[in-house]
């Protein structure tokens, strides 16, 4: 027990190791930006809340060194380190006079957006479901979706993985349908307390549809239903109805 | 023979008179065709009407190429990393140490998607001390593990201040969300809740306290029931 603990407490060590890398690496460089309103203000935390302690006058100089969600930490040219919010840094300009700009998210992002994720609770086949997925647009109205899935139920648990297209109708309407189609695998298995209980794996093909709403932000909520259709080694193939809602975001 | 050579002379002086009265100006007439031939060797005059009256007249042509500015990518930090330990109650089986991984999205100041990984060691229930020799399940089916996705948020942002000089900005937060567990020789669907707190020290580092209920239905002890596991852990998490 103390050996295996001695193990545990080592690989932490050497894990946390390998996550401090980064963070301590070499010096890089960073973006200047100009003030062009009237002055930019600088918060002392990622936040609406936090209190501006400093502002910085139209034509001064800061550095962004790194954003956090729609925060930008920036160092003033006297060394003074803050945070600007995305809505003050939507008035900067780069050195060539320029206005900066930058991904935002907002009602427009999630017309067209190049990257979406998000998780789903639901029922599979009757079953208690949970998939998350990612997904890659090619434009506003096509994406290329990954998606992985647990179901739990009282006969059987498994995993899901399909691989798919998906086509919004309407991108930019807030209540915005959506149809998909494609392949995936199944995996099964079935509670020990059954008859001829054995593990498999089958491929599936689905099509579905659903909906998309937009919350706020980078938020939607996503409302899904697939049919699957097992194809499997026994005579007959089988169907299973996929239902799932959940939050997503796109970035 | 004399009046015969007045006539001639006259009537040559006749001829004469009315040419030189043509060519009168003869004298300034070569000084023009010099002025004629020295117009016509130099340039012709540009004409003024071609151009825009209204423009004003350019001084220098703009040729300048505009430089191009190479801009650097921001770095966004929004993935938060880390390991944590505690002690988790599983219902029936005794309160054991737990340890697991976790890792976040931030997605905006306020909401946070996160994963989490965790795994303890179930002991013995009382019947099982109790009624001697006794083996409800294996050994290796009282490994209990946990995966799950939660959606969290930050419920009141805030700054902690160590003395005077440093300030650390933190969040108290809630979550939940749902995922599996491993236990007893099956995976049983879990829906988790709970509550934490965050401190950031520095931009890249996190210390965590949360406390969460693991929720799941069980039979292993003959009446189907749900279980309420509760977990009690502090973490260390990095920020990418």
């Amino acid at each position: 027990m103390i050996a295996r603990l001695r193990q545990v407490a080592l690989a932490s060590l050497v894990l946390l190791g390998l996550l401090l890398t980064p963070a301590v690496g070499g010096a890089r460089e960073y973006l200047q930006l100009f003030v062009a309103q009237p002055y930019l203000e600088l918060h002392t935390g990622p936040g609406r809340g936090y209190p501006v302690f400093n502002v910085v006058p139209r034509d001064g100089s800061v550095d962004v060194l790194f954003r956090r969600t729609d925060w930008f930490k920036v160092r003033t040219e006297h060394g003074v380190e803050g945070w600007a919010s995305q809505q003050d840094m939507l008035g900067m300009v780069l050195a060539d006079g320029s206005p900066f700009r930058f991904s935002v998210g907002d009602r427009a992002g999630f017309g067209a957006h190049r990257y979406e994720a998000g998780l789903f609770a639901g029922a599979y086949g009757g079953a208690n479901y949970v998939s998350g997925y990612a997904s890659l647009s090619f434009n506003s109205q096509l994406a290329l979706e990954a998606a992985l899935g647990q179901f739990l139920g009282r006969f059987s648990n498994g995993v899901t993985a399909d691989v798919g297209l998906t086509h919004v109708i309407v991108p930019e309407a807030r209540w915005s349908p959506f149809l998909t189609l494609g392949v995936g695998e199944v995996h099964v298995e079935p509670k020990a307390t059954l008859v001829q209980a054995a593990n498999r794996t089958e491929q599936t093909a689905y099509v579905g549809g659903g909906v998309r709403y937009y919350l706020t932000r980078r938020f939607f909520v996503r409302g899904e239903y697939k049919a699957h259709y097992v194809f499997t080694k026994r005579n007959q193939n089988q169907e299973a109805d996929e239902w799932k809602l959940g939050f997503a975001f796109f970035y | 023979m004399e009046t015969g050579i007045r006539i001639l002379l006259l009537t040559a002086l006749l001829a004469v008179l009315p040419g030189c009265a043509s060519v009168r100006d003869w004298y300034h007439h070569r000084a023009e065709r010099r002025a004629a031939a020295r117009a016509q060797s130099a340039p012709p005059p540009v004409s003024d009407s071609s151009q825009d009256e209204s423009a004003p007249p350019r001084v220098i042509e703009p040729e300048v190429a505009r430089r191009k500015i190479k801009v650097p990518r921001i770095h966004s930090s929004n993935v938060e990393v880390g390991l944590n330990y505690g002690v988790l109650s599983i219902e029936d089986f005794g309160t054991h140490p737990v340890y697991g991984i976790s890792a976040a999205y931030h997605i905006t100041e306020d909401f946070f998607f996160q994963a989490d990984v965790g795994r303890s060691h179930a002991g013995r229930t009382s019947f099982e001390t109790l009624g001697g020799n006794i083996q409800l399940i294996t050994e290796s089916e009282r490994r209990f593990t946990y995966y799950d996705l939660s959606l969290g948020y930050n419920f009141l942002p805030g700054e902690a201040f160590l003395g005077r000089g440093i300030a650390m900005t933190n969040a108290f937060y809630l979550i939940g969300g749902i995922g599996g567990t491993d236990f007893a020789g099956d995976t049983k669907f879990t829906v988790n809740f709970g509550a934490g707190y965050r401190v950031v020290p520095a931009d890249w580092l996190a210390v965590h306290i949360t406390v969460q209920d693991r929720v799941f239905q069980s039979s292993l002890l003959g009446t189907t029931k749900l279980t309420n596991n509760l977990e009690a852990r502090i973490g260390t998490t990095v920020f990418f």
